[in-house]
């Protein structure tokens, strides 16, 4: 009888040790995919930091008894292996939401995939309309669309800096294309003229060709540029060197939306002298979450945040929110996702319209180079 | 369109030619005396940008040192890896072995570029890249200028080399038969750790050279090796001349495409004009019975 009682009492302790472990394990697992080899590999490199701080800070305490894994995919900024990545994801890791990717080629590939597996995917750095447009249930965006920067944009350049003549380079990809020819029809709506429209392939290294037919062109006022880090460099020392824009003693300026992250003004130079652009998270951002953030980066990283990082940060934090709200699985965060309101992360608030793209512009920052390669924030918006 | 904008593209096509022209001699050296393509070079190269950045940043060397050291790197590295990985998969008489190889040796030196060096691009700027001559509406950077001047004075010392000395001469007689070579008392696989030496030297000062001008990542060196494999082609593999011929013409094409055309269609020119020499010239631009090749 006493061996009975004792089996029971084992039997019951094992139980309880059995419950409380389950309690600790329950876990939202993430699917993360980032480029990390290939020329958008840097985007990959800040993403990972963004995360990484998130989850140390979440994890500390949990939320509503969750703890949140990540499990990182090479989708190298292109749409194959950004599909192979995906469905790796979904079959071995078996994620309930899955964040990324950066370049809208790779975007647009891995949209079939989660839809037909029914898993959330929260995209914070592609902006080809196509990514929202017509909608996905299953893909949400946080970042403003190509549209919504690019009405932006070509009204700032003609309003405000009073642009007359536009030329746009831009890389040939879904994103290059539609961001150009967004520019191209609201500049044109203003009164502005498109001198010509440049596109070329991410393999193309030197770009003095293309800043000698730009000079060819006569008087140019803006040169919208779509383009990743590094081929963005080389632009613009390109057209310093050809003696088009300010940083080489000429009088275009080249504009853009959010495609470079902090610290591109130091890398180019001089060159860079008065490039205005659109980015999407301000280091002088007086909001507490935005100040809690940049300190905390610099307190684990010892470095200046970008909205990379930022990017990644939110992304990880929105779902925290969801999970907070009630989201523990695939449907529920989806669900979570689209009920989302008056949210406010550190590149602005998020509220998602019925094809899931953000609708809240306060995400949108102008900032202009100075002559000393720091940057100043222009209140245009 | 004025005559100085097609002097100015003429310019930038001579400039890109001759960095082109860099990277593939090195290709065309090792396939004229072991027939073999090496797909590792672009990751020679890629290195040789790396230590010259490196050379500068942390040393505190100038650039046009920084081209030797270069150099050097490339030297060392391609002796390096000949000795460890190439000749012993030769010494199994399986020729396929050692072209499998490289792309191995690829795979993995982009990946070790990529965890020591970390994804995001380098800038890599020289004194010369930003200072421009400018004259009668023409404007050409001093980096040019030292690619030019470079370039020149490494073709003519390849030449010089290839003509008038004896390793230049034996290097020349492995080419043309290796056996034979060996029978007049020539040691070929001392020679062919030689040409493994000059051509990874070569696309290490090419890494140097191409460094201001490329988006220095660990997958730099992959963006120009396609280029350099279709000069290879076009001037005649393992044709030294051609392979010179062919890099200008190339860097040429490339800047009157971006003029006349679009630069999106500069791959389209390039390889159609490639896919022509095959069906019309398959030996290339310079043809040459192979054995006087190199």
């Amino acid at each position: 009888m006493k061996a009975l009682r004792t089996l029971f009492v084992s039997a019951a302790a094992v139980g309880l040790l059995a419950t409380a472990a389950q309690a600790q394990d329950k876990t939202i697992k993430i699917g993360a995919l980032f480029p990390m080899s290939g020329p958008g590999s840097y985007f990959g490199a800040q993403d990972k930091q963004g995360v990484e701080l998130a989850l140390e800070q979440l994890n500390k305490a949990g939320v509503n008894g969750y703890k949140f894994v990540v499990q990182y995919e090479d989708s190298s900024c292109s749409p194959l292996p950004a599909t192979q990545a995906a469905k790796r994801l979904i079959e071995q890791f078996k994620p309930d939401v899955i964040i990324g990717e950066e370049c809208s080629d790779a975007t647009l590939a891995v949209m079939p995939v989660v839809e037909q597996a029914k898993v959330p995917l929260l995209n914070a750095g592609s902006s080809s309309i196509k990514v929202t447009e017509p909608g996905n249930p299953w893909t949400f965006r946080i970042m403003p669309n190509e549209v919504m920067q690019g009405i932006n944009l070509a009204e700032n350049a003609s309003k405000r800096m009073k642009a007359e003549t536009a030329v746009l380079l831009f890389e040939n990809t879904n994103a290059g294309i539609g961001n150009a020819q967004v520019f191209k029809e609201n500049f044109t709506k203003q009164g502005g003229k498109v001198l010509a429209e440049i596109g070329f392939g991410r393999d193309v290294n030197d770009f003095t060709a293309i800043a000698t037919r730009v000079a060819g062109l006569g008087k140019v006022d803006v040169i919208p540029t779509y383009t990743l880090e590094g081929q963005g460099l080389k632009i613009t020392q390109a057209l310093a060197q050809a003696g088009v824009t300010k940083g080489g003693g000429g009088n275009a300026i080249q504009i853009g939306t959010i495609w470079l992250p902090f610290g591109f003004e130091q890398k180019a130079g001089k060159a860079a002298l008065g490039y205005i652009r659109i980015v999407q998270f301000d280091p002088t951002d007086t909001r507490d979450v935005a100040k809690n953030f940049a300190s905390a980066f610099k307190a684990k990283y010892n470095a200046e945040p970008t909205h990379l990082n930022a990017h990644a940060y939110d992304q990880i934090m929105l779902i925290a929110d969801v999970v907070k709200r009630g989201g523990k699985d695939a449907q529920s965060i989806r669900d979570g996702l689209a009920a989302t309101k008056g949210y406010s992360g550190v590149t602005g608030s998020v509220e998602f319209d019925k094809t899931n793209q953000n609708t809240k512009m306060d995400t949108i920052h102008y900032m202009e180079t100075k002559p000393d390669m720091s940057w100043t924030s222009l209140k245009w918006n | 369109m004025t005559t100085t904008i097609v002097l100015q593209q003429a310019i930038n096509g001579v400039v890109l030619g001759s960095l082109y022209v860099l990277v593939a001699l090195g290709l065309t050296l090792i396939y004229g005396v072991l027939v073999q393509i090496n797909f590792a070079h672009a990751d020679f190269v890629t290195l040789g940008a790396f230590a010259a950045y490196f050379f500068m940043h942390l040393v505190g060397g100038g650039y046009i040192l920084s081209i030797a050291v270069a150099f050097a790197v490339g030297a060392a590295l391609g002796w390096l890896i000949n000795a460890a990985i190439f000749t012993p998969l030769r010494r199994k008489g399986n020729e396929l072995l050692p072209l499998i190889a490289t792309i191995g040796v690829s795979v993995m030196m982009q990946n070790l570029m990529l965890a020591w060096f970390g994804p995001i691009p380098y800038a890599f700027e020289t004194q010369y890249s930003s200072e421009v001559i400018r004259f009668a509406g023409i404007f050409v950077s001093w980096q040019s200028v030292i690619i030019i001047i470079v370039s020149i004075l490494t073709i003519a010392l390849l030449y010089a080399f290839m003509k008038f000395t004896f390793l230049g001469k034996a290097l020349r007689a492995v080419a043309q038969d290796r056996e034979t070579a060996g029978l007049m008392g020539i040691n070929p696989n001392y020679l062919i750790m030689l040409t493994f030496v000059i051509a990874s030297a070569l696309a290490g000062m090419g890494g140097a050279m191409l460094a201001p001008v490329l988006v220095l990542t660990p997958f730099a060196g992959t963006s120009v090796i396609v280029k350099a494999f279709a000069i290879v082609i076009i001037g005649g593999f393992g044709n030294v001349e051609g392979t010179i011929l062919a890099g200008l013409i190339v860097g040429l094409i490339e800047s009157y495409t971006t003029q006349f055309l679009d630069p999106g269609l500069i791959d389209i020119v390039v390889f159609a004009l490639l896919l022509v020499m095959l069906a019309i010239k398959p030996t290339g631009l310079i043809s040459e019975r192979r054995e006087e090749n190199v």
